[in-house]
């Protein structure tokens, strides 16, 4: 084992972290001038880092930079600025190195359609040299706990999506990476099977003490797992932080008040409005097609002045909740926008793929 | 799935041989396991593998039946005497290289195929080197082009036994075997302009095209449809700086008249030619993908 390797694996030397990423641009089209048509300036200056074991995400929308990113910190792509190093080594000049602690899961899910389950896990474990035994040993458990044992035999193209992420995040594993990455694990998953994986990287971030790197576009996703995230929005991180420590940046709950949907609804509607916007401590209070929401310092307390008041008024409420803010309203927050993700997409194949001129 | 029970806990120590990885073996070990996958996809698709066989002995039949017969016609009129061989003997070699040039063409294929299914970036995330990755496609399709040229081989005796067909098979088995092996490594080499056009374009378009523009004026520009002596002047002149003239005429040799060991030396001279440029321009055009 290379010296290197075995500082990224042991536990010690906290001071230097997993990875390290300062000013890293990439541009793609061009020679790295900005100027012409078709320059996209995909990462626009990022710095950030994560340490050993830590659980970290990457959360923007389509087109933020989140592939870009990840392929660099892959060694598939070449920074165009900037410098990335990724277990105490640099991207660019020790690429060989830097892969050998890796695990990947693409977006484009890059599982051989023609072999079957346990082939592609074989052949990737060859590929690292791993002993013929030791191959045979962790395909079969990985087999096991992706629950794929009973499909193994099938070629991967007659698996339905879900199978496929799992097999393709196990080709990941075969050889027990120190460091994890994954692009939108569980994007086009069922409810149910994103659950699944879920479960199954925190069992593997808590037992293995793996670090991962995760971009996801769903903030329940980024939420759940990462101890930290970055918000991505053209390229840039326009916040960082623990999704608590995000939330707090907000300082405010959500209060959102339904009113029964009679014939008095528009002029209740409108009298709760102006109501609440005479309450102290509120503030942004907005009409939706239920009723009204607001934000608030203090929601526990607030709310009850505000139902107080539209009591006095003989405004009559169907259901109300009080709800501390999500990351949807810190990416509102940051980027004036709201993230919008459609919940079925076809896969883009990645950077590769788009290279090609239509 | 998982639980915290059932997550993946290997039995076996961490990466426990990355000493092999880089090393020379290592680098063979990579080059076989690419080529092994590449011919397992190719046993799962029976239809490709069918026609893959297939092809040259439809060129066998066709060209037998059509020039063969011009030729023999023409070669025995009034006052010749007959020849020893049927045309199909001169042809032959031309026939399995014109097959390995044809699988060679299609040879990037897979490339832009592994690169649009991101299986391609399983391959470059591994720590192993990016020539592996193409020599091993390559490989693979070099065992392809070697059971195309057996089994033209092998038919073609075939028919010498069933219908009278004149081949002297001059050499033998060991002389066939020679052409399997000088056919097949002119279409490895040979694949690597296709792999090059696959990784700078990543289409699988404009592979076929740049690949099927070349292979007929690299054929009929050469020996391989015609001895040299037959060929017009012109042709003579440009089918000396063709490899597949070197090819053709070595093998053709070897079913002819005999071992002629300058002739082949000179054919995996032009093999190893062909192999260093094309390879270089697609080792160039495959590290530029990654930039
Ligand atoms: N090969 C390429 N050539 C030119 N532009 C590219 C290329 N790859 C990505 N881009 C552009 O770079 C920007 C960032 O793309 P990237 O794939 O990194 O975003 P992403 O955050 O992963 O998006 P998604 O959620 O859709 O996967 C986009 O504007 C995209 O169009
Ligand atoms: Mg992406």
């Amino acid at each position: 084992m290379s010296a290197a390797l075995a500082a990224a694996r042991s536990s010690g030397t906290p001071a230097e972290p997993m990875i390290d990423v300062t000013g890293l641009v990439k541009v793609y089209g061009g020679n790295g001038d900005d100027a012409g048509a078709g320059v996209v300036r995909a990462v626009d200056g990022i710095d950030f880092h994560v340490d050993r074991g830590e659980f970290f995400g990457f959360l923007g929308p389509n087109g933020s930079g989140k592939t870009t990113t990840i392929k660099i910190l892959t060694t598939l792509l070449r920074p165009t600025g900037g410098t990335v190093r990724v277990g105490g080594l640099d991207v660019v000049r020790d690429p060989r190195e830097v892969r050998k602690m890796l695990g990947y899961a693409g977006q484009s899910i890059g599982v051989d359609g023609d072999l079957t389950g346990r082939e592609n896990l074989r052949l990737i474990g060859h590929l690292y040299h791993l002993p013929g035994s030791v191959v045979r040993d962790r395909v079969e458990e990985l087999l096991e706990v992706l629950q794929l044992t009973e499909a193994a035999d099938r070629p991967a193209g007659t698996y339905s999506g879900g199978m496929r992420r799992r097999l393709d995040l196990g080709s990941g594993l075969v050889h027990h990476p120190p460091l994890l990455f994954l692009d939108e694990p569980t994007t086009g998953l069922d409810p149910q099977t994103r659950n699944a994986v879920w479960e199954y990287l925190r069992a593997l971030h808590r037992t293995e003490r793996m670090t991962i790197f995760l971009t996801t576009q769903y903030m329940e996703e980024a939420d759940q797992l990462c101890q930290r995230l970055a918000i991505m929005d053209h390229g840039r991180i326009v916040a960082a932080g623990s999704p608590p420590e995000l939330k707090a940046g907000i300082g405010a709950d959500l209060i959102t008040i339904r009113l029964p949907q009679d014939e008095g609804f528009e002029a209740s509607r409108a009298r709760a409005l102006a109501l609440a916007q005479g309450v102290p401590d509120v503030s942004g209070v907005v009409e939706f097609d239920q009723g009204v929401t607001m934000r608030a310092g203090h929601g526990g307390a607030t709310l009850v002045e505000v139902l107080r008041r539209l009591e006095a008024d003989r405004i009559r409420v169907n259901e109300v909740a009080v709800a501390p803010p999500t990351l949807d309203q810190v990416f509102l927050q940051h980027t004036g926008r709201e993230m919008r993700v459609e919940e079925v997409r076809p896969t883009s194949s990645g950077p590769w793929a788009r290279h090609r001129r239509d | 799935m998982a639980t915290a029970e059932s997550v993946y806990r290997p039995s076996t120590p961490a990466l426990s041989a990355p000493a092999a990885l880089g090393s020379a073996g290592g680098i063979v070990t990579e080059i076989l396991w690419v080529a092994y996958r590449s011919l397992r996809k190719l046993s799962r698709s029976p239809f490709l593998l069918f026609f893959t066989l297939m092809m040259p002995i439809i060129w066998l039949g066709m060209f037998s039946q059509t020039f063969g017969t011009v030729f023999d016609r023409a070669a025995s009129g009034p006052g010749q005497a007959p020849l020893a061989y049927n045309y199909i003997a001169v042809l032959l070699p031309g026939i399995a290289v014109m097959s390995a040039i044809q699988s060679a063409a299609q040879s990037g294929f897979s490339m832009v195929s592994d690169i649009e299914t991101g299986f391609m970036d399983k391959f470059l995330v591994a720590p192993i080197s990016r020539a592996s990755v193409l020599l091993g496609k390559t490989l693979a399709d070099g065992v392809r082009m070697a059971a195309q040229t057996a089994i033209v081989l092998a038919i073609a005796f075939l028919f010498c036994v069933a219908f009278g067909w004149k081949i002297p098979f001059a050499t033998g088995v060991a002389g066939d075997a020679m052409i399997v092996v000088l056919t097949a490594a002119f279409g490895v080499a040979f694949a690597g302009l296709s792999n090059s056009v696959a990784l700078f374009t990543k289409r699988t378009e404009t592979t076929m095209l740049v690949s099927f523009t070349l292979t007929f004026p690299l054929l009929f520009l050469s020996t391989a449809m015609l001895p040299y002596d037959l060929l017009p002047g012109w042709v003579q002149t440009f089918s000396k700086y063709n490899p597949v003239s070197y090819v053709a005429t070595a093998s053709r040799t070897l079913i002819l008249t005999g071992w002629n060991w300058t002739e082949i030396g000179q054919a995996f001279l032009a093999v190893a030619i062909v192999a260093v440029l094309l390879y270089s321009l697609a080792v160039f055009a495959f590290r530029r993908q990654t930039a």
